[in-house]
Order: structure tokens, then C-alpha cells, then sequence
């Protein structure tokens, strides 16, 4: 007797039956051939030597803090949000959602330079200021996750416990806080990961000593130092610690209340206004804020506001030298994204749908990527592809394959539960009615498939945009990504330099917009979730 | 005491001025007495018992508690036992905690709101599962908590909103029955919304139709 995989038994069609063989294949040669070269690369007893070291278990533990800090401040800033926008229906509500979203889906470059556009004077770089654009980046983490289970709390459950006597505070207390402690812990280990590998924040807002992370570690050790032992011992120290966090992300997930209805009120009442919209306004200004300082900024030169800085970019002008024009930045950087969504999305969408038919091993190694930093895909593609005697650099698909690497995590987290919601019985009615099983499939799944392998790849291409780490590695020097290209401005002195890179940095939050609001059209249309 | 029990008084419910859900209650439910109301879904039977329990405010009219006025009094002071379809169980807590919730809102003390949550869960006939989850109940199991929750505290008045449609015919007889002789015991005025006139009749001293 054969095993049944999958709601669908042996009925599936031969191609979904093996559709974890195609990401396999891109696994193997993409993911795990390379980071077998990266290991045989370093491995050496320097590497042990380097693990044994005090160095890089001192960065992780200075970066501990760091996270933890960052994400003490993103559950404050987020759980009254989550909690408004969970509890309450209101005009205006979706619009604040979206906008909540904004710093998440924004590259890290663009948070690092709109943050030293509007608090670079006030704070010196250093620990305040990362921990402050760590918190603006993910607070959006903790609203969507808690905001869920939150939205899922029946709220007869709290009339009940008011009725039995319980003031608000109490019921606070001890219901609503109970109930969403998985949620809380869950988003909590997210954004300490996101702060924990942080690297274009602390390259920008960095002091290099108290902010330092592993991830910027790997990457001065490969790029200044030279030091791939030392390097593969950061990451490995690295892979440990973010593993661990996500493990107990996921595990607290699991216990995370399964969103059935969600259940909000109308706001009624002076008190209850007075705190909705003060939370609605005050969240809106802590997104909209640092993003009017960077826009202003990309306007203001010594001269004062003018034009300058835009109409240099638009007229290709090359004019910083070895850098490239910021023009062709952005035109490589889109069609990256383009080749990273295509690639993304039909890799993706092939392994969540072996996941559907139970071949959850795919899903395991399409999450290796999360932990491992983007520096050290970015790294072992090199090493692999990018010298004699397999010398892909020129070709120009190691950036998009790495940056697919980065992003297929994401596309299988959002494909895998929107292909579950599909209802199984309705390929049996196909097939009842004469239909193959190819088209019964695609009768059953087809459209859901097609929404949701759209939305992802406009995802995929999201992180392409705004992706630093593995870029960094692989792009070249005289045509980089607009990230890394802002990276470089902003170490660089002058006006000029800084101008320049806040058009580009807002371009950047322009195109990502785009694609997000597209990316929001086709979510809709498929209720799924990209968060 | 004549003004013993709940009342109201050309009370007006619904969800805007405009749009009153039903012509003004005028009632009163005396202690140990069930005022039954049946009517069709949506009529706004539910609605009643959300505004007499505080969760929907009132469009006009009032409510008297003993007497006392208690339109404008927060829900968690009003001293309402509310029993929903759902028995609504908090899932974090345990069969014990759960009943106990209400007297240690009541600043009962720890131990004694154990105590008394265990003599009622022996009331209720469930001693046997008391270290159950909530969610390894029965329907009826789970209801026969939610009751004995809503009687901790020795509420004033009990709402119940349709309690037993979720159950089968033989349990929601025999808690019926029991919900009858509870608030005939207890002197505690009770209402009982449901559709069923079966029900409505095993639980009702008076009965009125929506």
C-alpha cells in the first residue's frame, strides 16, 4: 500500500506529486552546495580557534542586549497599536494598518538614512539611534501578530469577566494579556532576530563598537579583513543563537488562538475616542516623521531647497567617482527585483505546494536562508559562483539567486496557509464530474495559486529592492545596487553625497510602496496574508 | 421589598436612536422568578440582555437593579450573572479558576474563591472532571461551568442568551430544569431568552414574545 501525502491522497496530479523536485535541485546547487564551499572554504583550526575566541561571543553579546532592547521598545510602541487597531472598527482603520507596515517593508538603508535625517543632529550615531530605528522597523511585526490573535479574542469572553465583576485593568490582566502572551512572545523573538542580524542600520547609525552586530562582523571580516575562519565563526555563532529564536517563534506561533472570526467595535464613548484616535494620530506620526525628513532632505543642499540632487540622479550623472551613476543603480536594481520575483515566486510556489502534499522537508530547507545571515548567502555565492572554474558574476544572476534565496522563506510562509484555505473537496467534485487530475488541481487550486504566487513575487521583489547584505558581496563595484550605492554615498563626505543618497533612498521607499500597494490589490483578491 | 428584583421602564434598545430594535420594555422580573422571551433571530433578544447587562447603552428608558437606577453603571459593577449560547470558558485558565474568576474579581480570597469554585463545580455535577481543560468538556459539560461561573459571585440577576442551543434535546431538558430550580432556590431573577417553547416553558414563571 502506497502512503497518502496531502489532503489529495494519490489523486494529486504526477506534477504536483513531484513538485518538490525543482526546489530541491535550486536548493542543492543554490543554498547547499554553496555553503558547503563556504565551510570547506574556512573551515580550518583557525575556525576553532576563532569559536573559542572571546571576540565573536562578545559581539553577540553586546548585540544581545542590543536586540532586546529593541524589541522591549517595539512590544511598547506596538501591543496599544495592536490593541486599537485589533479592538476597534473605525474610518480610516485599513489606511493606518497599511501605513503601520511601511517602515517593515522598507529597505533597512533607506529607515538608517531617514533616521539620521530627522535625529542626526540631536543624537550621535550609536546605540539610541539603532535602537530606535530597530523599534520603527518592527513595530509593524508586533501589530500584525499580536494585532491577529488579538482581533481573535472573542470579546463576549471579556463582557463575560466584566460582568463577574472584573474592572477594566483586571480583565486586561488577567484575560486579554494571557491570551495573547504567545502572540507577544512569538513577534518578540521575530524582532529580536530582525535586530540581532541587523546590518544596514548599524552600518549607518552605528557607532562600530557598542552597535556592532555578527552580521556586519562577517561581512568586515570577508571584505577588510580577510579573515574567513573568523568569519565562519561568527556565522555559525550566528546561525546557533537565531535558530534558537525562531525555533521558540514558531513553537510559540503553534499556540497562537487560529483566526476564525475577528471581532471589532464601533468607537463609542469620550474616553474611549480621546485614546483610539490619539493612538491612530500618534502612530501615524512616528511612521510618516522619519520618511518627511528624508524626502526633505533629498531636496535641501547647501544652497538651500532646490532640485538639484533629482534632476543629477535623472540625468544619469556619474558624479561620484567609482561608484556608477545612481540612474543605472536604479535601473539594475529594478530589473533584479523583477528576475528575483520570477525566481522567487516559481521556486517558492513549487515547494509550498510539495508542502501541501506533506513533503515538509522542502519547507524546512526553504527556511534555512532565515537562519543564516543575508552576508553569509551572499558569501558562499561567491565563493561558489562568482571564481574559476564556475564564474557566474558576469552573468548577472548570482545577485537575484541569492536574493531569491533570502526571499523564498517569505514565499513559502505566505503560499503555504493561503494553498491550505483551499477547499480539497472541490477537486473531488471535479473529478467526479470528468475532469483529469490536472484540471481537476487546478479547478480546485488554480486561481488561489495564481493570486498568491502574484503577491509573493511582488513580496520576493520587495526584498530584492531594498536587500543589503548579500548585494554587498556580490554586487560590482563600479555598478552597485541602489542600497548598497546609498551605503557607499553616506560613507562618503559632502553634501552631495548625502543628497544624492536620500533620492535615491526616496525612489526607493516610492518603488517599494508600489509594489506593496500591489502586492495589497492581490492579497485581497485571495484573502491571504502577507505580514 | 417591593423595588426587589429588575425592572425597566420605557426602556428603548437598539443600535442608533434612529433605529430603536423594538417598541419600549416595560417589565419586572421579582426574585425567583424566570421571565422567559422568546422570537424569531434578530428580533433583538439579545440585544435586550447585551443593554440590561451594560455592554450596549441604552437609547432611552431606564433599568432598575433593587431599585437602584443603573443605566449609566460600568458592567463590571453591576453584579450580572451572564450566560451566553457559547459557554465562552477562558481557555488559560482552569475548571477551578474559570468559576473562581468572578468571587477573586470580588477581592474573595484565593483559597476561599477555590473552595467555593469546587463546591460549585460538585453542584454543577462535574467533581469527576475537574482537572480537565475547558477544552476537553462536553458541550453540556462545558455549559453546566459557564453556569456555575455565573453564579459564583451571587449575582443579582442572571441573563441567560439562549444557553442551551448548542445541545441536544435530553441535556437542554434536564438543564433547564436545573436553571429553574437554581433561581427558585437562590430567590435570583433570571432571564431566559430562547427560541424554543419547550424550553421557554420548563424555565419560565412569565413569558413574553418578541
Amino acid at each position: 500500500m502506497t502512503r497518502e501525502r496531502g489532503a489529495l491522497g494519490n489523486h494529486a496530479p504526477v506534477f504536483v506529486r513531484h513538485a518538490w523536485i525543482a526546489p530541491l535541485v535550486f536548493f542543492s546547487i543554490f543554498l547547499l552546495y554553496p555553503l558547503l564551499v563556504l565551510i570547506r572554504t574556512a573551515i580550518s583550526a583557525d575556525t576553532l580557534t576563532a569559536l573559542v575566541n572571546s571576540g565573536p561571543w562578545s559581539i553577540a553579546l553586546l548585540s544581545t542586549g542590543q536586540s532586546l532592547a529593541s524589541v522591549g521598545l517595539s512590544l511598547i510602541i506596538g501591543i496599544p497599536i495592536a490593541g486599537v487597531l485589533a479592538r476597534y472598527q473605525f474610518k480610516g482603520r485599513a489606511l493606518v494598518l497599511a501605513l503601520m507596515t511601511v517602515p517593515f517593508v522598507l529597505p533597512t538603508v533607506v529607515v538608517a538614512l531617514a533616521f539620521k535625517s530627522i535625529l542626526g543632529e540631536l543624537l550621535a550615531p550609536g546605540l539610541i539611534l539603532v535602537i530606535l530605528a530597530h523599534a520603527y522597523i518592527n513595530v509593524a511585526v508586533v501589530v500584525r501578530i499580536v494585532g491577529a490573535q488579538w482581533s481573535a479574542l472573542d470579546p463576549r469572553h471579556i463582557n463575560v469577566a466584566q460582568t463577574l465583576g472584573a474592572n477594566p485593568f483586571r480583565v486586561f490582566r488577567t484575560l486579554t494579556l494571557p491570551n495573547l502572551k504567545a502572540s507577544i512572545l512569538s513577534s518578540a523573538c521575530i524582532v529580536f532576530v530582525f535586530s540581532f542580524t541587523s546590518l544596514g542600520v548599524v552600518v549607518i547609525l552605528g557607532d562600530g563598537s557598542s552597535t556592532r552586530t555578527l552580521e556586519q562582523s562577517i561581512l568586515r571580516q570577508t571584505s577588510v579583513l580577510l579573515d574567513f575562519p573568523g568569519a565562519l565563526a561568527s556565522a555559525l555563532i550566528q546561525l546557533v543563537i537565531v535558530t534558537g529564536a525562531l525555533i521558540l517563534a514558531a513553537k510559540m506561533r503553534g499556540a497562537t488562538i487560529t483566526l476564525t472570526h475577528t471581532h471589532r467595535t464601533k468607537v463609542r464613548g469620550m474616553r474611549r475616542s480621546a485614546w483610539v484616535y490619539s493612538i491612530v494620530i500618534l502612530s501615524a506620526l512616528i511612521v510618516l516623521t522619519p520618511l518627511a525628513g528624508l524626502v526633505i532632505g533629498s531636496f535641501t543642499s547647501t544652497q538651500g531647497m532646490n532640485f538639484s540632487s533629482w534632476v543629477g540622479v535623472i540625468n544619469a550623472q556619474d558624479r561620484f567617482a567609482g561608484l556608477g551613476s545612481p540612474r543605472a543603480a536604479v535601473a539594475l536594481t529594478i530589473s533584479l527585483a523583477l528576475i528575483t520575483a520570477l525566481i522567487a515566486s516559481a521556486i517558492g510556489g513549487l515547494a509550498a505546494i510539495a508542502v501541501m502534499g506533506r513533503r515538509t522537508f522542502i519547507a524546512a530547507i526553504a527556511l534555512i536562508p532565515l537562519g543564516l545571515s543575508a552576508a553569509t548567502i551572499g558569501l558562499g555565492t561567491l565563493l561558489a559562483f562568482g571564481r574559476p572554474p564556475i564564474d557566474l558574476r558576469s552573468s548577472g544572476f548570482l545577485i537575484p539567486i541569492a536574493h531569491a534565496l533570502v526571499a523564498i522563506p517569505l514565499v513559502v510562509a505566505v503560499a503555504s496557509p493561503a494553498l491550505r484555505t483551499a477547499d480539497s473537496r472541490r477537486f473531488f467534485v471535479a473529478s467526479s464530474l470528468g475532469a483529469s487530475p490536472a484540471r481537476a488541481w487546478w479547478t480546485a487550486y488554480g486561481t488561489l495559486l495564481r493570486t498568491v504566487m502574484i503577491a509573493a513575487g511582488g513580496l520576493a521583489g520587495a526584498v530584492s529592492l531594498g536587500e543589503f547584505g548579500a548585494a554587498s558581496f556580490l554586487a560590482r563595484a563600479d555598478s552597485p545596487t541602489v542600497p548598497v550605492q546609498i551605503a557607499k554615498l553616506l560613507a562618503r563626505p559632502g553634501d552631495q553625497a548625502y543628497t544624492t543618497a536620500a533620492v535615491l533612498s526616496t525612489i526607493l521607499v516610492v518603488m517599494t510602496l508600489a509594489l506593496m500597494l500591489f502586492i495589497d490589490r492581490f492579497s485581497a483578491q485571495g484573502r491571504i496574508t502577507v505580514s | 421589598m417591593t423595588d426587589s428584583g429588575l425592572s425597566t421602564s420605557n426602556l428603548v434598545i437598539g443600535y442608533s436612536d434612529s433605529q430603536p430594535l423594538h417598541e419600549p420594555f416595560n417589565f419586572r422580573v421579582t426574585p425567583g422568578e424566570t421571565l422567559a422571551i422568546l422570537g424569531p433571530s434578530g428580533c433583538g433578544k439579545s440585544t435586550l440582555l447585551a443593554t440590561i447587562a451594560g455592554i450596549t447603552p441604552v437609547l432611552s428608558g431606564d433599568i432598575f437593579l433593587n431599585g437602584a437606577r443603573v443605566n449609566e453603571l460600568p458592567i463590571h459593577k453591576r453584579n450580572i450573572g451572564l450566560v451566553f449560547q457559547d459557554p465562552l470558558l477562558f481557555p488559560h485558565l482552569s475548571l477551578i479558576d474559570n468559576i473562581a474568576y468572578g468571587l477573586r474579581a470580588h477581592k474573595v480570597s484565593r483559597d476561599r474563591a477555590r473552595v467555593r469554585a469546587t463546591e460549585l463545580l460538585e453542584w454543577v455535577g462535574l467533581a469527576h472532571v475537574r482537572n480537565n481543560r475547558t477544552w476537553e468538556l462536553s458541550g453540556g459539560q462545558a455549559g453546566r461551568v459557564a453556569l456555575a461561573r455565573a453564579v459564583a459571585p451571587k449575582p443579582e440577576v442572571l441573563l441567560f442568551d439562549e444557553p442551551f442551543s448548542a445541545l441536544d434535546s435530553t441535556t437542554r431538558i434536564r438543564l433547564a430544569t436545573e436553571i429553574a430550580g437554581l433561581v427558585r432556590s437562590q430567590e435570583i431573577p433570571a432571564i431566559h431568552v430562547t427560541h424554543d417553547e419547550q424550553e421557554a416553558e420548563l424555565v419560565a414563571t412569565q413569558m413574553m414574545r418578541m
